[in-house]
């Protein structure tokens, strides 16, 4: 099964706060300068990435010496607007070093309701990866109030991908993967290395584990992974600690929990 | 010090030599002047063109692009670019910036225009200046009307601005919209530009007139 991550051409590699910053908030160089080093290695081979980074409001809660993220709204926008800033700068310092040029793009929900919205998106990050950019997608969280609150980076990545028809969506996070238990509670919880189908027990599994603190955790995973799904595209979930575990991701390692799109095989043997 | 709040409409020209190239001089003066503006008790919000040409030098494209597509991918790699400049030159000066990015559809949504409203109220209270552009790549609007002053009036209804700025070349002109007035003010150096908006200011106040008399297009400004 996991032969067919080295056909991959085009990934949408998502990439959440926790893989970003330390846990006291502040910024990780050391993983962002690798992930630029791994996704640039990837466009040498000729593959095309979209990355998706949140991140902004922790970068914009760093630049002006917030200790604590605020739960008010408007406050949560204005360091949005202060961090996205910031966290391209970043971003552009570390890809330059690899030649690499990225692109900002900030998308609201509507890319997906609006007909004349979702072409432009799509037409745009086409043309991007057409010239070999990365772009680099987050939400336009000063505008979309909804996003915040509600939302989260997962459905957003899943969306993309299904804009730009990817051949994967690789969901980086804190933790391994979807756990058969929550691997706090009980010590015998293992990786389920392969999901076919999304079912309600499934979900439920998903709403258990508990390394769910940035804004997303395992539910959000699960209905990404179930809009890749339903789009035909396999997702795969693990921890985003060291960014070259993409490398072996996309040799076929056994890596992570991987939700099989298409997947003629397993109907044939069931 | 009379405390106002003032949109800063910035151009393409504002910031690029006449060759078209980008002027990283100009851009320093610029930082310069208005971090000052905003020592002296004004709060600013900047509306700035220069994604897409910036994009353009980026890719080494040709100067003519084909299609719209082209120009939204140029302003997206622009963008990144833009803002960091802004941030580069306004961080010599000590002043944070923030980046906001709106689509010209906001005013029909009036949710969006509130959340919106709060964002920049939250920032200028911080003393950041936020920096304003089309988002260009879910949206064809400003790219079609190549010309920034509705996005920066429709900031200023945003923000509830006395002033416009709606020229802010530093080298030689600025002109000065005051809001409750039909008249611009035309100045050539940067001590008259304090000297007119501060004057500016205490026309808003005294008046306390509540109308917005800015003009609807670029072609409408009058001088006295």
């Amino acid at each position: 099964m996991r032969k067919r991550f080295k056909e991959k051409r085009r990934i949408v590699i998502k990439v959440g706060t926790s893989s970003l910053s330390y846990k006291n908030g502040r910024m990780n160089f050391q993983r962002i300068a690798k992930l630029a080093y791994v996704l640039s290695a990837l466009r040498s081979r000729n593959l095309e990435i979209i990355l998706v980074s949140s991140g902004a409001i922790g970068v914009g809660a760093g630049r002006i010496g917030m200790l604590d993220k605020p739960r008010e709204l408007a406050k949560k926008q204005a360091l949005a607007a202060i961090g996205q800033a910031e966290l391209m700068r970043i971003y552009q310092k570390f890809f330059e070093e690899y030649n690499q040029i990225v692109a900002q793009v900030l998308l609201t929900k509507d890319i997906m309701t609006v007909p004349a919205r979702h072409e432009n998106a799509k037409n745009t990050l086409l043309k991007l990866l057409s010239m070999g950019i990365i772009p680099i997608i987050n939400e336009n969280d000063t505008i979309s109030t909804f996003e915040i609150e509600f939302g989260d980076n997962d459905t957003l990545s899943a969306n993309v991908a299904t804009l730009v028809s990817a051949d994967l969506l690789i969901l980086l996070s804190d933790i391994d993967g979807l756990y058969s238990a929550d691997p706090k509670k009980q010590t015998n919880a293992e990786i389920i290395r392969s999901v076919d189908k999304i079912t309600p027990e499934l979900e439920k599994l998903a709403t258990g584990t508990s390394a769910s603190f940035s804004t997303g955790g395992m539910v959000t995973k699960i209905a990404a992974a179930k809009i890749c799904l339903d789009a035909q595209i396999d997702t795969l979930i693990t921890n985003g600690n060291d960014p070259s575990v993409i490398f072996d991701i996309l040799e076929g390692k056994e890596i992570g929990t991987h939700f099989v799109a298409n997947n003629n095989e397993l109907i044939y043997k069931n | 010090m009379c405390e106002s709040r003032i949109v800063v409409r910035i151009e393409i020209s504002t910031l690029s030599s006449a060759d078209g190239k980008f002027n990283h001089q100009k851009m320093d003066r610029l930082a310069m002047v208005l971090s000052n503006l905003n020592n002296s008790g004004k709060q600013l919000i900047v509306v700035s063109s220069g994604a897409i040409a910036l994009g353009i030098d980026k890719l080494k494209l040709a100067r003519q692009l084909q299609s719209y597509t082209d120009m939204q991918a140029a302003a997206a790699i622009g963008q990144a670019e833009l803002i960091r400049f802004y941030q580069h030159y306004f961080d010599q000066y000590n002043q944070i910036v923030a980046q906001v990015l709106l689509t010209g559809d906001i005013m029909d949504n009036p949710i969006r225009v509130k959340n919106t409203q709060n964002t920049f109220d939250e920032l200028l209270n911080m003393n950041i200046i936020p920096i304003v552009n089309e988002n260009d790549t879910v949206s064809t609007e400003d790219i079609e009307l190549d010309d920034n002053y509705p996005l920066a009036l429709n900031v200023a209804k945003i923000t509830r601005a006395d002033i416009i700025l709606i020229k802010m070349d530093t080298n030689s002109t600025f002109i000065i919209q005051p809001r409750d007035s039909a008249m611009a003010k035309l100045v050539h150096d940067e001590t008259s530009l304090l000297k007119e908006i501060e004057s500016s200011c205490r026309e808003i106040k005294e008046t306390g007139r509540e109308e917005f008399t800015f003009p609807s297009a670029i072609g409408e400004i009058s001088f006295n």
